[in-house]
């Protein structure tokens, strides 16, 4: 780390951070500082660890070991409050607003100015929202508007406001330009930046490289949990950034074998659905590897579920095998052959308090059902066939499937929809928050699908297992497909360019 | 392959420590303990009769079950039961329909405004508890405005033999109430309706994303509790031979006691038709129990008051400790 | 509606008529458009001594109509509060039967009132059961309790310094009615003006983002449930003390009357929002309605089947209006 610049105490820092949960070992060693008026951002991929540091530094969570400096001076950070009280604030992707208050309102929560006896003093309330508006150079907010009626670029602004109304020294942001549109996005570092000059600390979370350039004094890369390095960002380059983001670690995970690959199984034109798939043409063909890569927010996900018919399609054309199709529920689309593992294990892809066996037939019971009633004995021959193949670790059948590891649920999930021998496979995030043997495992399932004839569309936010996995790789940015290599093309700094969209080192690196 | 095999017989030991299991347990005391309490009390006579009159709570409690599981809930049973009473008088009496007929329209009300419901809950997506709170005082209003608080009385005498007949000794609704236990039980737990429901109330949008027709299950589910309401209603104007506009009240909360009672959690995800079989048989029980001890009729919602608090908040305590 | 805060008009206040919001506008329109359309079908309906009625009779709706408001504002609901006025009302007419002073036969139902409801706000609160379940079973507790106590006896020989109701403020003014509008306002000013206030709709509209702001989610709960136990108190005094004779039962109905007023007031079942200025406007205009059925020769054994269609209307609204706001985000 250079110091060109002498290196005051840092108002937030935190040294040595350790956090683990049951299965996962989320921060080794982590170390970690910013300064009055730096804004630093803090980058990796999916699983990096970047959301638990951060609610570690919130206070939401407690560091198994290490030290947390506020100003220089220890500081244990219990609770939530405990950090508002030390000065840091956190303004999440899942915004804590009232939608029925008003802008002051919600800025002053719990907090309000008060007049003489106690009483709420609402004029001074709205002229401190407005002082606090104009601060930030806001002249199109009224602060009387109802929150619930704004955009999210604007309720993220009256988040930002909040923060600011507790005198924040550190603001922590977390994916804050994940649903913003680019209008928004240019504000919102308008507003960063003032933010700095005024002396706050920001610790700005993102995937997206060209925003780090862009406003970001630091930039430090964690890799599974490791800190990897911290750089001056005018001292380097999306290149390195991604080098370090992702390593190079490819070629000995991913056991690729080649499958023979056939006639095409799922073709798509310009699908639109609104507001997230903007005008995608994709095609998959019959034992055919397709990685979707791309940054949070870019589509990916609606683009599966417009697929499998959870959002259906407003316009564009599907066929399947050759045949024209329209998909308008999840049953249209499981009757064709298609499936879905979705990216959000436990509210999407399980029924966590049912049974591993009851899991298992959820999406089959069509096929095992005759006049109605199930037949039990084929449920439990379905089940132990995928038990038994995806080598799933439990007690028994009927233990409860939330109680296992995040490895086994993933393959119930997968061992759930393979029961229906579809022809599509769409896996979302197929191995996200898995420990790296039930990875390999999944990746070698995978293989061997393809070899007997399956389409696989992957979307996967881990560049390595998007690299070594598929035969071609599609980058999606903002709802279109704006980059596609096949296999010998694809290399980290040309794919990872791409979904930062540097068309430009793209083109240089393929 | 017999690894598995055995240990989901060794789970089945774990049956044993059931909820309803308990309850069972519990049934078969309360039963010899009134019975030496009592010596009225465990005749085949007044056992028989207590089944009489369980049986317009049991009907509605089965689909309450179901709806519940789901988790949702359903107040406007009751309404429901007093709608479809007037309709019936109504039909007979004013629009001049043959009685088959008017019981015909009676059960096409009930269906109807479960299928209400269960529309508004479904596709205008308005929460279950607001909705039938809703419906609850339309359905009412409606039986007050058909009836004008007029009652109909003078069935035919073939009618009163649902209410009030026996098929070889059994009484004729309870036959009715065992078959449809029959039926809501097995479908509950063998068919893949059944499983929809469960899977529905664990996680509804697990149950979506695994391509379940939710929205239908759901509807039918709200459907079936009004039909069943419907149903019940025939039982009780039979059994007391008038209609009137204010039939039926309370009944919500007899039904959803019983199957709080059996042990079906409030949250939705669990609970079995079985259980609420217990739950509606200790209630009529208790019912039973006070009436012989000279406590009036009245009195005895109160208790079931207190029997609906009290077994969910231990349901909900022991829940805690599980997890 | 809310008034846009130009630049520079910073402490400009938008003048009282903008203020109100688009619901009570409704409400008062409603109300007064009714009284037209009906006086000209049967003007006996616009008489001074019918409105007076109307309004004496329907007052204690009202302000029971301001603690259910409060209840439903934190996204919860409850059903027992006709049992509980029905209990409280008996209570109050046994007391003053049995020769208590007349200050305790107004005071003890309030005590009783906010004991039985504090207890529902705590199970509800503290233990997490669903306030339907809860509330389902209390209404049953208080109505079996009253009915197995009382045998349903009539009271009858109330001693005449019990009718609260029939005093008159300022010569004019019935009891019941100024005390709805002191109740509306002194409740509405509170919870606009008093931090507490300001506590309920917080924990209402989001109970995450409430307590991460410091508010307590529980305690506000369990205070409201108090309050609405206070308020139904004062209802069931306004109720009883207007009667010569105090029937031991619990009037049918009651508790749907009330949410609908709450609700057709603009108080939105998913929590959040609404006034009880409004609440108060539309349980006046629901009192019109019934009335109304009257003067217009239609059977008031339709008056139920007229507030269900009301409160379905207005909560299938409600729920539309907030996906189109969601749908298309204005700003």
């Amino acid at each position: 780390m250079s110091a060109a610049q002498d290196t005051p105490t840092p108002l937030l820092e935190v040294r040595g951070i350790e956090k683990s949960f049951p299965g996962v070992r989320a921060l080794s060693g982590v170390s970690f500082d910013v300064r009055a008026g730096e804004a630093h951002a803090l980058i990796g991929e999916n699983g990096a660890g970047k959301s638990t540091l951060i609610k570690i530094m919130s206070g939401v969570f407690r560091p198994d070991s290490g030290s947390i400096l506020v100003e220089g001076r220890e500081t244990r950070l219990a609770t939530p409050d405990d950090a508002r009280r030390a000065g840091i604030a956190t303004i999440y992707q899942e915004l804590l607003l009232f939608p029925e208050l008003s802008v002051a309102e919600n800025i002053f929560l719990g907090h309000a100015p008060r007049a003489k006896g106690g009483w709420i003093d609402w004029g001074a309330m709205r002229a401190k929202a407005e002082e606090l508006l104009a601060s930030l150079d806001i002249d199109d907010l009224p602060a009387d508007e109802t929150v619930g009626a704004l955009s999210v670029g604007n309720r993220q602004r009256v988040e930002i406001l909040r923060a600011l109304s507790h005198d924040a020294r550190v603001v922590i942001m977390d994916e804050p330009t994940a649903a913003l549109t680019e209008a928004d996005v240019t504000r919102l570092f308008d507003i960063v930046r003032r933010l700095k000059a005024r002396g706050v600390a920001i610790i700005y979370i993102s995937h997206r490289l060209d925003e780090t350039f862009a406003i970001a004094d630091r930039v430090t890369v964690l890799r599974d949990g490791a800190y990897v390095g911290t750089r001056l960002t005018r001292e380097t380059n999306s290149g390195e950034l991604v080098q370090m983001m992702v390593g190079r670690r490819i070629d000995n995970m991913f056991p690729k074998t080649e499958a023979p690959i056939g006639e095409p199984v799922l073709e798509a034109r310009d699908l639109v659905r609104r507001p997230l798939t903007k005008s995608i043409s994709i095609t998959v063909r019959a034992g055919e590897i397709v990685g979707l890569a791309g940054l949070v927010g870019s589509g990916r996900s609606e683009l599966a579920q417009t697929l499998f018919g959870v959002w259906p399609a407003e316009s564009g054309e599907i066929r399947l095998m050759g045949e024209a199709v329209t998909i308008r529920s999840p049953a249209e689309a499981r009757a064709r052959g298609i499936a879905y593992v979705p990216e959000d294990r436990g509210s999407q892809g399980l029924v966590r308090p049912m049974s591993v066996l009851h899991n298992l037939s959820l999406a089959a019971l069509t096929s095992l059902t005759h006049g109605g009633f199930i037949d039990r004995a084929a449920e439990l021959r379905l089940a132990e066939q995928a038990v038994g193949r995806f080598g799933v670790k439990m007690r028994s059948l009927d233990e409860v499937a939330g109680r296992l590891s995040g490895g086994n649920q993933q393959k119930i999930v997968l061992g759930k929809w393979l029961a229906n021998q579809p022809k599509l496979l769409i896996l979302d995030e197929p191995t996200r928050g898995i420990d790296v043997g039930a990875k390999a495992e999944i990746h070698r399932f995978m293989g061997e699908l393809a070899r007997a004839g399956v389409a696989i569309l992957m979307i996967s936010s881990e560049l390595p297992e998007v690299l070594g996995m598929s035969d071609r790789v599609l980058v999606m940015r903002e709802g279109r497909v704006v980059a596609e290599f096949d296999r010998a093309a694809a290399t980290p700094q040309a794919v990872g360019a791409a979904m930062m969209g540097d068309t430009g080192a793209a083109e240089k690196a393929a | 392959m017999t690894a598995v095999a055995t240990s989901r017989r060794a789970s089945r030991a774990r049956v044993f420590l059931r909820h309803e299991t308990i309850l069972a347990a519990m049934l078969v005391v309360a039963l010899f303990g009134l019975g030496l309490f009592n010596d009225r009390f465990l005749t085949v006579d007044n056992l028989l009769n207590q089944g009489r009159l369980m049986t317009e709570i049991g009907l509605i409690a089965l689909p309450m079950t179901f709806v519940i599981i789901t988790g949702g809930i359903d107040v406007s049973v009751g309404a429901i039961v007093g709608l479809c009473a007037i309709v019936l008088g109504y039909s007979w009496k004013n629009l001049g329909f043959p009685l088959p007929l008017a019981v015909v329209c009676s059960l096409g009300v009930g269906a109807a405004a479960g299928f209400a419901n269960g529309f508004i809950i479904t596709r205008i997506k308005v929460p279950a508890i607001i909705t039938t709170i809703a419906t609850l005082t339309l359905f009412r209003g409606l039986a007050e405005g058909i009836s004008q608080a007029h009652s109909v009385r003078g069935y035919p005498d073939w009618f009163y033999f649902l209410g009030q007949g026996d098929v070889f000794g059994v009484p004729t609704q309870l036959l009715v109430l065992l078959i449809a236990i029959v039926v809501f039980g097995v479908a509950l737990d063998r068919t893949s309706f059944g499983r929809t429901l469960y899977a529905i109330g664990s996680n509804e949008m697990a149950a979506r994303f695994s391509a379940l027709p939710v929205d239908r299950v759901k509807l039918a589910a709200y459907t079936l509790s009004g039909l069943t309401s419907g149903l019940s209603a025939l039982v009780l104007v039979s059994r007391v031979t008038t209609t009137r506009s204010d039939m039926g009240m309370g009944y919500e909360l007899d039904a959803i006691a019983a199957v709080v009672l059996g042990g079906t959690s409030i949250f939705g995800g669990s609970g079995t038709i079985w259980g609420t079989v217990i739950g509606l048989v200790m209630i009529q029980l208790l019912k039973n129990g006070l009436a012989l001890t000279g406590v009036k009729g009245d009195a005895t919602i109160m208790v079931i008051g207190v029997v609906l608090i009290a077994s969910v908040l231990i349901a909900s305590s022991l829940q805690r400790r599980r997890v | 509606m809310s008034a846009i805060a130009l630049p520079g008009a910073a402490s400009a206040r938008a003048p009282f008529w903008r203020r109100l919001s688009s619901q009570e506008m409704l409400l008062a329109v409603a109300i007064v458009g009714l009284a037209v359309i009906v006086g000209l079908v049967n003007p006996r309906f616009l008489s001074a001594n019918n409105l007076a009625d109307l309004l004496l009779g329907n007052a204690y709706i009202a302000v029971a109509a301001i603690g259910m408001s409060m209840v439903i504002i934190t996204g919860n609901i409850d059903i027992s509060v006709g049992a509980l006025i029905g209990v409280l009302a008996t209570l109050s007419g046994s007391l003053a039967v049995a020769g208590a002073p007349i200050a305790v036969t107004w005071l003890a139902p309030l005590v009783l009132g906010v004991a039985v409801m504090g207890l529902q706000g705590v199970i509800v609160a503290y233990v997490g059961i669903p306030a339907i379940v809860v509330t389902l079973g209390m209404l049953s507790i208080l109505r079996g309790g009253l009915i197995s106590v009382t045998g349903g006896k009539w009271i009858t020989d109330l001693p005449d310094a019990f009718h609260l109701a029939d005093i008159e403020i300022f010569g004019f003014i019935p009891m019941p009615v100024a005390i709805m509008v002191v109740a509306t306002i002194v409740a509405a000013v509170w919870m606009r003006w008093w931090p507490l206030g300001r506590a309920i709709y917080a924990t209402g509209g989001n109970p995450e983002a409430a307590r991460l702001s410091g508010v307590s989610p529980h305690r506000t709960l369990v205070l409201v449930f108090m309050l609405h136990g206070f308020f139904a108190g004062i209802a069931a005094l306004l109720f009883a003390t207007q009667m010569r004779v105090i029937q031991s039962t619990t009037p049918s109905g009651l508790e749907f009357t009330i949410i609908t007023a709450s609700v057709v007031g603009g108080v939105s079942i998913l929590g959040g929002v609404g006034t009880v200025v409004g609440s108060t406007l539309a349980a006046i205009l629901i009192a019109e309605i019934t009335s109304a059925l009257v003067f217009i020769n239609v059977s008031p054994f339709w008056t139920h089947a007229v507030q269900g269609t009301l409160i379905l209307a207005t909560v299938i609204a409600d729920i539309e209006r907030r996906r189109r706001r969601r749908a298309g985000a204005v700003r």
